[in-house]
């Protein structure tokens, strides 16, 4: 049996409370909660799916987390704790995963979570027809998903591969029963979870209500309490408008929100009649990446001056008024189990070198804007933005860091906001100078394979496009060796290489979630290692 | 003369009349026949061009399904199967005109639902906020026209209101009313379909600036009329300015504002989407916007059937208003 890296009892609870970047938590504690209630919440994105295997929107985890639920659970520390799985062991040969499954769960359409039931949505989510994307992930290196008795499942791996754990650990299990049923794919009241809470009813473009589990007894250890959920009802509003729910709340129409604009924060912050909570995201910050097989950033010196010629650090200051992280390496710092922090303060602005580093690639020459050029070409890197992950101010800050590399360095970062098709196209056919992008949830640096390795072998979002052969053999090694220190130093060597060797992109700031809510609403809270809003199992409300 | 001919037509003897009437039940039999004619051409055309240029614009439809995710050839396959993408365009085509015929309109390669039942579900809320649009936009018009025309400066009052209810993006006039009615003064909800209540902001948001527009030119129709012979005559009956005005002069100013009104309609279904996402209300509107960023192919294509099938009920519903405000019309047939 290999690492069970601070997998705790099931008995041994958890009180964890403490979650990164809590700004300011109330003392709440002092009560003791009282059930009963309902609570209204307004929230930024609808789910595109209701079927939580085939919702790949961070955004729609704390809806759909009332219903569904996993095998293990995290802990700050980035460990497992028993959730619907009571116990689990890996192979000595780091090849076959065991789980033993909590006795007594059932789905609330009544059918019981045994082996079969999780073994079936294993081999369901690797069919391609079912599960499109999501069955060349994780699920691909399961050969089988066995069930030799009720409360064990058994999956066998082709190969090593170390993200498998935190993957499967984290996939929601839905009833068999809902294989057969029309919603499907749509997800609704038919897909049945085991959670605390039961579908009641969607209105799309408007809510989504939950009624409590009166059933449910299987919180893991650190969810805050054990038994039946506190609310009898929770609603979540779709406000996709960032001041419609900041006045939503205010004038007392919901409890609570989340997606809260950096000008609004302060507005709950300092009110005593609000709480405010905010936690970074993990996965990779938001980056400009540059493209290595286009346009002037194919030479590294180019790449070198855009990361040398942009302030950042002033940047994201003026931009978010101090209501957002500076981002430095190829993953946030949320991401705990694999962030070297040693890279943050190791490069930086400095304009000489930026300037130095373009005289050198030739680029000597200034046309009548002032812009640097070279036989008779612009130094002009096309930003490609896509509309759709267009928040955050996103626009705002591309401006500035646009004002910044041509005051500073003569280099002209040409904006171009593009729709999704344009988007798609540009990024079959590598016609861009730069992406900028983050991305979420993909815990266990399986963001980094996507990010990194080469397109056709699974880099799905590899914005510099780079294929350098290193990247790969470390990709390869890391995610073959169940060794947490080797891992760890391998993707920081990926880091120091990435970053201040080769220049694939300039990290700008850390994604991060906002919560506030009414002061009489307790128990709201971040989920202890991803960092996402929490589930409404440990809310109540205070009368 | 007006009032005269409307007397005329009432006094005509009975037995011309009957024959009159089988006369024009032949005319309005061919009418509807033609109706329905140009109805279906119509609704072909939103089909094949929709059709058509969401196949033209960039991006190809298995690149926008599979988005940012991993992708292999079998998940590529696999896709195109489940959607039926593998065959030539002109088949697709074929077969997605036989479906409609036979009532399927598919199902959403986003939303993964069924189609119709997706927009059996949306249609109602827009429809009900349209249509209270399209009431805020009457009544306004109306009062504002009827209430100024000719008078000098309320008019200009008026109309200088009315040019800035028109220049105001609907966005920002319903953050505003929100931010009075529903955050501070706490009078009407913010969000969703639920109550009457809920209507009224989003309503107003979305009607007002169409009454502007309906409102000036109803104005200019009603000042002509004024002027107009008529208008003494009745003057000389001894009605008083207001009775003029809506019972004589507003039948006289309809006719080019129930021409307008019909088609910023239109404009009204396509306003919907952004009042519909700042007041949190369920419809259509998003759906297509998400559809056609995405290329929701099914979702599109139903959407065009919609909106063209509600045009054509949209212009027979103004031309047989035509006839209701203005005799002469109904004399010609």
């Amino acid at each position: 049996m290999v690492t069970r890296r601070g997998f705790i009892g099931g008995a041994s609870v958890l009180a964890i409370s403490a979650v990164i970047g809590v700004r300011s938590a109330r003392a709440q504690d002092s009560l003791s909660p009282v059930s009963g209630g309902s609570l209204a919440w307004g929230v930024e994105t609808e789910p595109s799916t209701l079927n939580p295997h085939l919702n790949g929107q961070a955004k729609a985890k704390l809806i759909l987390r009332n219903v569904y639920e996993s095998l293990l659970a995290r802990t700050a520390d980035g460990g497992y704790v028993p959730w619907l799985a009571t116990d689990y062991t890996i192979s000595d040969e780091g090849k076959t995963y065991t789980f033993t499954l909590r006795d007594g769960v059932a789905f609330s359409d009544g059918e019981k979570l045994d082996a079969a039931a999780v073994a079936l949505n294993f081999r369901k989510l690797k069919e391609a027809t079912y599960s499109g994307s999501i069955s060349a992930g994780h699920v691909s290196h399961v050969v089988e998903a066995l069930a030799p008795d009720p409360r064990t499942v058994v999956l066998k791996l082709d190969t090593i591969y170390s993200p498998f754990l935190d993957g499967a650990a984290g996939i929601e299990i839905i009833s068999p029963k809902a294989f057969a049923s029309q919603q499907l794919k749509s997800g609704g009241s038919e897909i049945a979870g085991t959670g605390p809470f039961i579908l009641e009813r969607y209105v799309k473009g408007q809510e989504i209500r939950f009624v409590k589990n009166p059933a449910y007894n299987w919180a893991p250890p650190n969810a805050g309490h054990q038994g039946p959920a506190y609310l009898d009802e929770i609603t979540y509003r779709f406000l996709p408008e960032s001041a419609v729910r900041t006045g939503a709340l205010t004038s007392g129409q919901v409890d609570v929100i989340e997606g809260i604009s950096g000008n609004d924060a302060a507005l709950f912050k300092e009110n005593p009649d609000f709480t405010y909570q905010s936690a970074i995201n993990t996965g990779t910050p938001y980056t400009l990446y540059l493209n290595v097989t286009h346009g002037p950033t194919v030479d590294v010196k180019v790449r070198k001056a855009v990361l040398a010629a942009i302030d950042v650090a002033r940047v994201i200051e003026s931009v978010y008024r101090g209501e957002r992280t500076r981002a430095w390496g190829v993953l946030t710092p949320a991401d705990t189990d694999f962030y070297d922090k040693s890279i943050e303060g190791s490069y930086g602005f400095d304009a000489k070198l930026a300037n130095r580093l373009l005289d050198e690639a030739g680029w000597t020459a200034r046309d009548a804007d002032g812009l640097r050029s070279k036989d008779g070409q612009r130094l002009s890197i096309e930003i490609v933005q896509s509309q759709a992950t267009l928040r955050d101010q996103r626009d705002v800050l591309l401006q500035a860091l646009q004002a910044q590399a041509r005051q500073n360095a003569g280099i002209d970062l040409a904006l171009n906001y593009v729709d999704a098709g344009t988007y798609a196209d540009r990024q079959k056919s590598g016609q861009y100078g730069a992406i900028p992008n983050s991305t979420t949830t993909q815990e266990n640096a399986v963001t980094i394979y996507f990010h990194y390795l080469p397109r056709d072998l699974g880099g799905s979002i590899n914005y510099s496009r780079t294929e350098a052969p290193e990247v790969l053999a470390w990709l390869r090694g890391a995610a073959s060796t169940l060794d947490h220190k080797e891992r760890f130093d391998i993707y920081s060597n990926l880091q120091r290489f990435a970053i201040l060797e080769q220049a694939y992109g300039l990290p700008l700031y850390v994604p991060e979630d906002q919560v506030a809510a009414a002061a009489n609403v307790h128990g709201v809270r971040f989920r202890p290692f991803k960092h996402l809003p929490e589930n409404a199992y440990n809310i109540w409300v205070e009368r | 003369m007006d009032v005269e001919n409307v007397t005329a037509l009432r006094q005509v003897p009975v037995s011309p009349a009957s024959r009159h009437f089988s006369l024009m039940r032949a005319t309005l039999l061919s009418q509807v026949l033609g109706r329905v004619g140009s109805g279906i051409l119509v609704l072909w055309a939103a089909i094949t061009l929709s059709f058509i240029s969401l196949h033209v614009a960039p991006g190809d439809i298995v690149s926008l399904l599979i988005g940012e995710q991993l992708r292999t050839p079998v998940i590529e396959a696999a896709i195109r199967a489940e959607w039926g993408l593998d065959e030539p365009l002109f088949s697709q085509y074929l077969s997605y005109l036989w479906r409609v015929l036979h009532g399927d309109f598919g199902r959403s390669y986003i939303l993964q639902t069924d189609v119709a039942t997706l927009i059996l579900s949306q249609i109602l809320p827009t429809l009900k906020l349209t249509a209270a649009a399209l009431v805020v936009a009457v009544v306004f018009a109306v009062i504002s026209a009827v209430a100024t025309a000719g008078l000098r400066w309320p008019r200009r009052i008026a109309g200088a209101m009315e040019l800035v209810l028109v220049s105001t993006p609907s966005f920002w006039l319903g953050i505003v009313l929100l931010f009075i009615f529903s955050f501070t003064l706490k009078l009407f909800p913010v969000a969703g379909d639920r109550t009457f209540s809920a209507l009224v902001l989003p309503a107003l948001s979305l009607g007002l600036s169409l009454g502007a527009v309906i409102g000036q030119v109803l104005r200019e129709g009603l000042e002509r009329a004024l002027e107009e012979p008529f208008a003494l005559t009745v003057r000389s009956w001894g009605a008083n300015g207001l009775t003029l005005r809506l019972r004589h002069g507003l039948r006289h100013a309809a006719l080019p504002a129930v021409t307008l009104t019909g088609w910023l309609i239109g404009n009204l279904l396509s306003g919907a989407v952004i009042t519909e996402q700042v007041f949190g209300r369920p419809g259509l509107g998003k759906i297509t916007v998400d559809a056609v960023l995405g290329k929701d192919l099914p979702v599109v294509l139903a959407v065009a059937i919609l909106s063209a099938f509600i045009y054509v009920v949209l212009s027979t519903l103004v031309d047989i208003l035509y006839l209701l405000i203005d005799p002469r019309l109904r004399a010609r047939t």
